[in-house]
C-alpha cells in the first residue's frame, strides 16, 4: 500500500542512501517511538517502586552490529553506559551466534556495567526468524542484589561487598527463561518480591521493541530499513559535528570534587581537559584522582556517559540519540584513576556521585568555551538513599528515595527549583504511595528556603525531606556538596551546603552527615545508619548556582522572592541590597538604592 | 421543542440542533465571541439554519422552542493555561506546601539547560499550612492545631480570598480534617468556596489530588460566574429549558452542578466530537473508531469502543500538572493546515510542530507568511481550488516560491516537496493515533477512522492508509462535530472511592456495600439533573494492579452482589486486561483492587431519522483538474460533496469539496454515500 506509493515517487526523489526522503522521516519517528513505547510497558508493568514511581531505567534499540539507533535514556547516566554493555554480550557470545528467543543479561562493573544495580537486558530481534534486524536493551536500577547494606549501599572497599555480579550470560532461550538463573536472581536479594514482576515489565518491552521492528520491516523491508538505520546514524553524526564547528577551536579546563569518598577526608577531583579543533571534542581526564578506595570508583562505561551527557546539554539534544552523537567525541581515561578503575574497586556511587562532578567539570569547560551560554551548575547531587526497614514482627523491606536539589541560574531565567540532577530525570516517591508501602511517614517534601544560589538570575531552591520511622531502619546514603554549594557562574553565588539530620524521638537531634553548627565535617556517606521507631531522618538538599551578579537583580522579583519566601528578609538584605518590609509587602526605596549602592562600592 | 449543542470553541462557534418529533435538522457556524462568549451563542441560535440544496436558509430557533441546550466550551481550559482566574488560597498539612509546585521533581526536557517549569497554579505566598496528621490507615495521630488552623483562617479573609482547596495528606482515607478546616474557615468567611482534596477525588497520590482540588478552587469564581452570565442572557431572550454542560468523560451534566465541579470541564470542547463518533459506531455499525480532528494548528486522536470514548486517568493539563479524573483520553500533536515545513540542520525534511497559526497563516493567504505550510503544498498539488468555492482567493505563486525555498535545499522539485510535506505529515498524524491505539493494546486493523475539522478529509485516506487502516468516514456532520455529539450525549456521573486491597484478602461484604454507596452517590447526583432512577445505567469498573505495582488499570466489575466466584472472573478479566494493554500477565502474581469507580448514564432521546429534501437529478460533479498523486499528475473529477446524494458511489482520484472542508480520494480509493449523507471510504492500496 503506502510502500507502493513510495516505490513510485523513489525515482524522481533525489535518493540519499538508498532512501527517500519520507521514508527517512517516518522510520526515524519510528525508532523514536519504539523506546517511547518500551518504556511506558516498564513503567507501568514494573513492580519495585524505583522503577514504576522513580523512572531509573532506559531503553534502547541497536542495529545489526550494535550499534546504537536510538534510546529513551530517562537516566542521561545510562546514554553510553547501555552500549558498553551490549557490547560485553556480542564479546561474549558473538553476534553470529545469537537466535531468536535468546535474552541476554549482564550487570558486571567491569563487563560493561557501571553498578551492580543497573542491569541490561539483551534481545536480538530477528525478522522471520532468521534474518537479524537489531537489537533491543532495556536497562533498570533494581532495588537490591544483596551485598553489604541495603541496595548495596555498603561503602566498602571490595566490588563484592555490592552484591550479586553477573557476567554476560544467556538468560532465556526460546523465550523460556532458565529456571535456575531465576532462582539465584532470587537467593541474592532483600526483595524477592520485587524480581518476577520486574523481570516480566522488562520482558514485555524488549517483545514491544521487536513487535515495532518487525512490522516496521514487513512494511518496508528489511533493505530500507537497514539502509535508514545507517543514514541515521550518518544524519546525527552531521547534525553533531555542525555544531561543534561552532564552538571556537581551542583547549578549555574544568574541575570538581567529590566530597569523599566514605575512607578518608579528602575531597576526590575531577580534572577535566576539554579541546575542541573542528568538529571534534576530545574530554582528557587525565590529572584527576587516582582510583579510590571507597566505594565512588566510575567503571569506564559510567565515565564515558556522564562525558556524553554533559556534552549533550551543548550540542544538538533534539538530535536522535543514536551512535551517530559519540563519533566525533572520544575520551581520554588515564590508567590509575578513579574515573577507570580495575577489580575489584567497589563502585555503587559511581552513577550518582561521580558521574555528576564529571558533568560539573565539564560545564565549567564548556562556559569558558561559551561564555555567553554558561549557567550556574545544578545541585550535582541526587541524593539517593537506600534503607533496610524491619518491623516489629519481623517483616522487613527496602526503601528508597532521592530528593532533589536545584538547577543554576541562566542567561535567561533562574534556574528550575527541586528538580532531579541532570544525571537522572528519576520522580520522586510520593508520600502516600511510600506510607501504604513501607513502615514509615513523611513529614515534609518542600522547599528549603535560602538553599539556591543568588544571582541576577539565582538558583533554583532546595528541598527538605522528613521521613520518620514506624520500625527499626538502617539508612544508607549516597550524597554530596556537603563541603560547600553548587559553584555560580557570571558573578553568580555558590549555594548552600546540604546536610543531614537524625531527630530523635525524645526530641533531641543531630546533624550526622556534612558541616555542624561548629564546622566540623562529617562524612555523609551513611552506612546502615541506625533509626529506631519514632525517629527522624531529614535531609536539607542543595539549590543550584547563581547566574551574575545579585545586585542586579531586578527589586520587583527580589521583593517577590522575599514574599514567596524563597529567600528571607535578611537575604534580601544583606545579598541582594533590597530592603523589605513584610508587614506592608513593599520595598524601602531609598534605603535600597542607597544599599545597592554601597554594596556596588565595597565590590569593586 | 428542540434540543441544541453549541460548542464555543477558540475561533468558531458552532450549533447543530433537531427537532424532537420531526427529526428536523439546523446548524450554525458564527465567530466566536471572546469578550463575552454568551453573544456568540445567541446569535448561533438565532443563525441556525436548515441545509438546502442550493441556498442556505435562514431561519433560527425561537428560544423558548428549545428544550434542552447543551453546551461545551473551551472557557475553563483558557483560563487555567493563562493563569487568568482570581488567587485560591491553598491550605495543607505542614511540611507539603509545595507538592503542587515541586511536582514529581522531573524535568519535561532532558538536556535542555534553560528550560523553565510552568507556573504553580498558587503562588506560594497564598499557600498554607496547618500541623494535623492523619496516618495512612486514617487514624488521626496528630489532631488538627485549631489555633494554627483559626489564624490561616484570619489571614485568608485579610487577603480578600473567597476560593480555598484544602488538601491535607490521607485525606483520601479519612477527610475529617479537611472537614474540620472548613468548618473553621466557613466560621471566619462565611461567604468562601471550599474545595476538599478528600471529597474532590478520594484517591490515593497527593500530588494529582492536590493539583486538581487547586483546579477547581481557580475555576470556581470563573464558571459560575460564566454561566450565571450565560444563563441571564439564554433567559432574556425566553429560553427555559434545561442548559447541560459537557463535561471531560464524556457526558453532561446540569449547569448548577457544573458550576460546583469545574474540574470537570476541562475536555469539554472535544468531547463532543467524540461523542458523534460514538453516534456514528451505532448508526454505521462499526463498534471501533478513531476519531481524529485535524484543524490549522492541531490534530487529536482518540478512540471510540463500544460506542464509548476510551478514558484515561493519566491526563496532565501542563506538564506536572495532573487532573486524576476519569477523562476522555484524547492525544494532541502540532500537525494541522497551517504546519510548517523545514530543512533541519542534518538535511532531513520537517514538517510542524510549529505553525503559521491565522497570523500570517499559510504563504498562499498572502498575508506575508514566508514559509511553506500544509496548506501550501495541498494548494500546490491541486488538491485545493485556488478560491476554496468563492471564499478567498489564494496566492499560488507565493506558496511555490514558499515551498521551492525548501525544495532547494534538499535539491527537489518543487512538486516533489509538498507531495513529501503531506506524506511526512501525515505519518507524523498517523504516530498520535498509534500512541493511543497501541499504547494501550488496540490493532489499528480492527478500527475504521472518522475524520473531522477542516484539514481532516484532505488527509484522512494517508493517515488510515500509514496505519493500516482500511476504511475513512468523513461523517455528514463534520464541520459542526462537536455540537452534533453535545446533543446525543448521556446524562453522567463518574464517581470514585479508594479500596487497597488484594484480591485474596477481599472483605466482600465491604466491596459490595462500597460498591452500593457509590451507585447511591452517582443516582443522587443524577436526579439532580431530573434523571429518574428507572432510566440509569451502572457500570462498575475497578482500578486494579498487580500487588506491588504502581500504576493501575481498569478492570470492568460484573453487577449484583460480588461472590468469591465472581473475585475468581474479575482476577481473570484482569490478568486478560493488563496483557492488552502492556504485552503480558502472569497469574503468579496476585491483583489488588486499588479503587473502585461507578459510571451511572441516563440515556438521552435518540435522535429521530430526517430524510433531507434534496432535489432529484442534480449533477454533483463540478469540473476538473490536475492533481499530483503519488509522482504524477493525473487528471481528477471535483465533485461538489454538499450535493451528493445517498448511494452516489466514487472512485479515486476525486476531490469533494464541502462548505468548510475538502476531501481528497487518492487513486485506488473507492468511496460511497450513506443513507444518512456520511461518506465512507474504503482507502485501497
Amino acid at each position: 500500500m503506502q510502500s507502493s506509493a513510495l516505490e513510485k515517487t523513489g525515482d524522481s526523489i533525489k535518493n540519499r542512501a538508498g532512501l527517500d526522503h519520507i521514508t527517512f522521516e517516518v522510520l526515524r519517528n519510528l525508532f523514536e517511538y519504539t523506546c517511547d513505547r518500551m518504556t511506558a510497558v516498564l513503567q507501568r508493568a514494573s513492580f519495585s517502586p524505583i522503577l514504576s514511581d522513580m523512572v531509573d531505567f532506559s531503553n534502547a534499540i541497536y542495529d545489526p552490529e550494535m550499534r546504537l539507533l536510538s534510546q529513551a535514556a530517562n537516566v542521561p547516566v545510562h546514554l553510553a553506559a547501555m552500549k558498553f554493555s551490549a557490547h560485553a554480550i556480542r564479546d561474549e557470545f558473538g553476534i553470529e551466534n545469537m537466535k531468536d528467543g535468546d535474552i541476554y543479561v549482564v550487570n558486571d562493573p567491569y563487563r560493561g556495567g557501571t553498578h551492580i544495580n543497573d542491569i541490561s537486558w539483551i534481545k536480538p530481534i530477528f525478522y522471520k526468524g532468521t534474518e537479524l534486524l537489531g537489537f533491543a536493551v532495556s536497562r533498570g536500577h533494581w532495588m537490591d542484589f544483596g551485598g553489604g547494606a541495603p541496595g548495596g549501599q555498603s561503602w566498602g572497599t571490595h566490588i563484592a561487598e555490592e552484591g550479586l555480579r553477573l557476567p554476560p550470560i544467556k538468560a532465556f532461550e526460546n523465550n523460556e527463561m532458565k529456571p535456575e538463573i531465576l532462582k539465584i536472581l532470587l537467593a541474592n536479594t532483600r526483595t524477592p518480591h520485587f524480581i518476577q514482576g520486574d523481570l516480566q515489565a522488562h520482558v514485555g518491552c524488549l517483545k514491544a521493541a521487536e513487535e515495532e521492528m518487525q512490522s516496521a520491516a514487513e512494511r518496508y523491508g528489511l533493505e530500507t530499513i537497514k539502509a535508514a538505520m545507517a543514514e541515521l546514524i550518518a544524519y546525527t553524526e552531521r547534525i553533531v559535528r555542525k555544531k561543534i564547528e561552532s564552538i571556537p577551536d581551542g583547549v578549555y579546563t574544568g574541575e570538581d570534587y567529590a566530597d569523599t569518598d566514605g575512607q578518608s577526608d579528602d575531597p576526590v577531583k575531577v580534572q577535566v581537559t576539554l579541546t575542541v579543533k573542528d568538529s571534534d571534542i576530545t574530554v582528557d581526564l587525565t590529572g584527576s584522582d587516582p582510583q579510590c578506595l571507597g566505594a565512588i570508583n566510575s567503571p569506564k562505561a559510567n565515565t564515558h556517559s556522564a562525558v556524553f551527557y554533559s556534552l549533550q546539554f551543548f550540542l544538538e539534544p533534539s538530535a536522535p540519540q543514536n551512535e551517530g552523537m559519540f563519533n566525533p567525541i572520544s575520551v581520554v581515561l588515564p590508567d590509575d584513576c578513579w574515573l577507570n578503575p580495575k577489580w575489584p574497586a567497589p563502585t555503587i556511587g559511581c552513577t550518582v556521585l561521580a558521574a555528576p562532578k564529571v558533568a560539573s567539570a565539564v560545564w565549567q569547560a564548556i562556559a569558558n568555551a561559551l561564555p555567553e551560554r554558561a549557567v550556574g551548575s545544578a545541585c550535582g547531587d541526587c541524593n539517593w538513599f537506600v534503607c533496610g526497614v524491619r518491623e516489629p514482627d519481623g517483616k522487613t523491606d527496602v526503601f528508597s528515595d532521592l530528593p532533589a536539589g536545584g538547577w543554576g541560574g541562566t542567561p535567561f531565567n533562574d534556574g528550575m527549583n527541586v528538580t532531579m540532577d541532570p544525571l537522572g530525570n528519576c520522580m520522586n516517591m510520593e508520600a502516600e504511595t511510600a506510607e501504604l508501602m513501607f513502615p514509615i511517614a513523611y513529614e515534609a517534601f518542600d522547599i528549603r528556603q535560602d538553599s539556591a544560589g543568588d544571582g541576577h538570575h539565582r538558583g533554583g531552591v532546595g528541598s527538605h525531606l522528613k521521613i520518620r520511622f514506624l520500625c527499626e531502619g538502617a539508612m544508607s546514603v549516597e550524597t554530596a556538596r556537603t563541603r560547600e554549594g553548587t559553584p555560580g557562574v557570571n558573578g553568580g553565588q555558590r549555594s548552600s551546603p546540604q546536610r543531614l539530620w537524625h531527630l530523635r524521638a525524645d526530641g533531641t537531634q543531630e546533624i550526622v552527615g556534612g558541616l555542624t553548627e561548629d564546622n566540623r565535617w562529617l562524612n555523609p556517606l551513611l552506612r546502615g545508619h541506625k533509626l529506631s521507631y519514632g525517629d527522624t531522618f531529614w535531609f536539607e538538599t542543595t539549590g543550584g548556582g547563581g547566574w551574575g551578579n545579585p545586585l542586579d537583580r531586578p527589586v520587583q522579583e527580589v521583593l517577590d522572592d522575599t514574599l514567596d519566601e524563597y529567600i528571607s528578609v535578611e537575604k534580601a538584605r544583606d545579598v541582594y541590597g533590597v530592603i523589605v518590609d513584610m508587614a506592608t509587602r513593599t520595598v524601602d526605596e531609598a534605603a535600597t538604592t542607597a544599599l545597592r549602592a554601597a554594596m556596588r562600592t565595597d565590590d569593586a | 421543542m428542540w434540543r441544541v449543542g453549541v460548542d464555543v470553541g477558540g475561533t468558531f462557534t458552532d450549533l447543530f440542533g433537531w427537532e424532537e418529533t420531526t427529526g428536523e435538522r439546523v446548524t450554525a457556524k458564527v465567530l466566536t465571541t471572546p469578550w463575552d462568549r454568551s453573544v456568540g451563542v445567541i446569535e448561533a441560535v438565532k443563525k441556525a439554519a436548515r441545509d438546502s440544496v442550493e441556498a442556505v436558509e435562514q431561519s433560527g430557533i425561537p428560544f423558548d422552542q428549545i428544550s434542552c441546550l447543551v453546551h461545551g466550551t473551551t472557557t475553563a481550559t483558557n483560563a487555567l493555561i493563562e493563569r487568568s482566574y482570581p488567587t485560591p488560597a491553598l491550605v495543607t498539612t505542614q511540611g507539603f506546601r509545595d507538592t503542587i509546585e515541586i511536582g514529581r521533581q522531573h524535568r519535561q526536557d532532558l538536556y535542555d539547560p534553560y528550560q523553565v517549569k510552568p507556573k504553580p497554579l498558587i503562588r506560594r505566598r497564598y499557600r498554607y499550612t496547618v500541623p494535623q496528621r492523619i496516618n495512612v490507615k486514617g487514624e488521626e495521630e496528630r489532631p488538627l492545631d485549631t489555633a494554627a488552623a483559626q489564624q490561616v483562617a484570619e489571614t485568608i479573609k485579610a487577603e480578600n480570598i473567597r476560593s480555598i482547596a484544602v488538601c491535607f495528606v490521607n485525606s483520601y482515607v479519612n477527610a475529617d480534617h479537611e472537614r474540620q478546616m472548613r468548618d473553621i474557615l466557613l466560621k471566619h468567611i462565611p461567604d468562601a468556596h471550599i474545595m476538599l482534596s478528600g471529597e474532590t477525588r478520594p484517591l490515593f497520590r497527593e500530588h494529582g489530588r492536590f493539583v486538581t482540588t487547586a483546579v477547581s478552587a481557580a475555576l470556581k469564581p470563573v464558571m459560575g460566574a460564566y454561566f450565571d452570565h450565560l444563563l441571564e442572557r439564554l433567559t432574556q431572550q425566553g429560553f427555559d429549558g434545561s442548559l447541560l454542560i459537557l463535561k471531560s468523560s464524556g457526558g453532561v451534566m446540569g449547569v448548577d452542578l457544573a458550576k460546583e465541579h469545574p474540574e470537570e470541564l476541562l475536555e469539554s470542547g472535544p468531547a463532543g466530537g467524540v461523542a458523534y463518533a460514538g453516534y456514528l459506531a451505532d448508526a454505521i455499525h462499526e463498534p471501533s473508531i478513531i476519531c481524529a480532528d485535524m484543524g490549522g494548528t492541531s490534530f487529536d486522536a482518540s478512540i471510540v469502543e463500544d460506542g464509548k470514548g476510551l478514558v484515561t486517568r493519566e491526563y496532565e493539563l501542563e506538564f506536572e500538572l495532573p487532573i486524576i479524573l476519569p477523562m476522555l483520553d484524547i492525544h494532541s500533536v502540532g500537525a494541522g493546515g497551517g504546519s510548517i515545513g523545514w530543512v533541519d540542520s542534518g538535511g532531513s525534511l520537517r514538517v510542524g510542530p510549529r505553525s503559521a497559526g491565522s497570523q500570517p497563516g499559510p504563504a498562499c493567504y498572502g498575508n506575508g507568511g514566508a514559509e511553506p505550510t500544509i496548506t501550501d503544498a495541498n494548494l500546490l498539488l491541486g488538491r485545493l481550488e485556488p478560491t476554496l468555492g468563492g471564499k478567498i482567493n489564494l496566492d499560488r505563486q507565493a506558496a511555490e516560491q514558499a515551498v521551492s525555498r525548501v525544495a532547494e535545499q534538499l535539491g527537489l522539485s518543487t512538486v516533489e516537496t509538498a507531495d513529501a510535506m503531506i506524506q511526512i505529515s501525515c505519518e507524523i498524524m498517523a504516530q498520535a493515533v498509534k500512541k493511543v491505539i497501541i499504547n494501550r493494546g488496540r490493532d489499528p486493523r480492527d478500527f475504521v477512522l472518522t475524520s473531522f475539522g477542516g484539514a481532516g478529509p484532505m488527509h484522512a485516506c494517508f493517515v488510515a492508509r500509514a496505519m493500516n487502516i482500511p476504511k475513512v468516514i468523513v461523517p455528514a456532520a463534520a464541520g459542526v462535530a462537536s455540537a452534533f455529539g453535545a446533543t446525543v450525549m448521556d446524562v453522567r456521573q463518574d464517581v470514585e472511592q479508594f479500596m487497597y486491597a488484594p484480591i485474596g484478602e477481599v472483605d466482600l461484604d465491604r466491596l459490595n456495600s462500597a460498591y452500593a454507596e457509590l451507585e447511591q452517590t452517582a443516582r443522587t447526583l443524577l436526579a439532580r439533573d431530573n434523571v429518574s432512577a428507572e432510566n440509569v445505567l451502572i457500570n462498575r469498573t475497578a482500578q486494579m494492579r498487580y500487588v506491588g505495582q504502581t500504576y493501575e488499570i481498569e478492570t470492568p466489575i460484573p453487577e449484583g452482589a460480588l461472590t468469591r466466584d465472581a473475585l475468581v472472573s474479575i482476577a481473570d478479566t484482569f490478568h486478560a486486561v493488563h496483557k492488552q494493554e502492556h504485552g503480558v500477565s502472569s497469574d503468579i502474581f496476585d491483583p489488588a483492587f486499588v479503587s473502585l469507580s461507578v459510571a451511572a448514564t441516563a440515556p438521552t432521546a435518540a435522535l429521530p431519522s430526517y430524510k433531507s429534501v434534496a432535489a432529484e437529478n442534480i449533477v454533483a460533479m463540478k469540473s476538473s483538474r490536475s492533481v499530483y498523486f503519488s509522482g504524477e499528475w493525473i487528471d481528477c473529477p471535483i465533485y461538489n460533496g454538499q450535493i451528493l446524494q445517498p448511494g452516489a458511489e466514487l472512485q479515486g482520484p476525486a476531490i469533494l469539496e464541502y462548505l468548510d472542508s475538502v476531501a481528497v480520494l487518492p487513486p485506488g480509493a473507492q468511496a460511497t454515500v450513506d443513507t444518512q449523507g456520511n461518506l465512507i471510504i474504503q482507502v485501497g492500496r
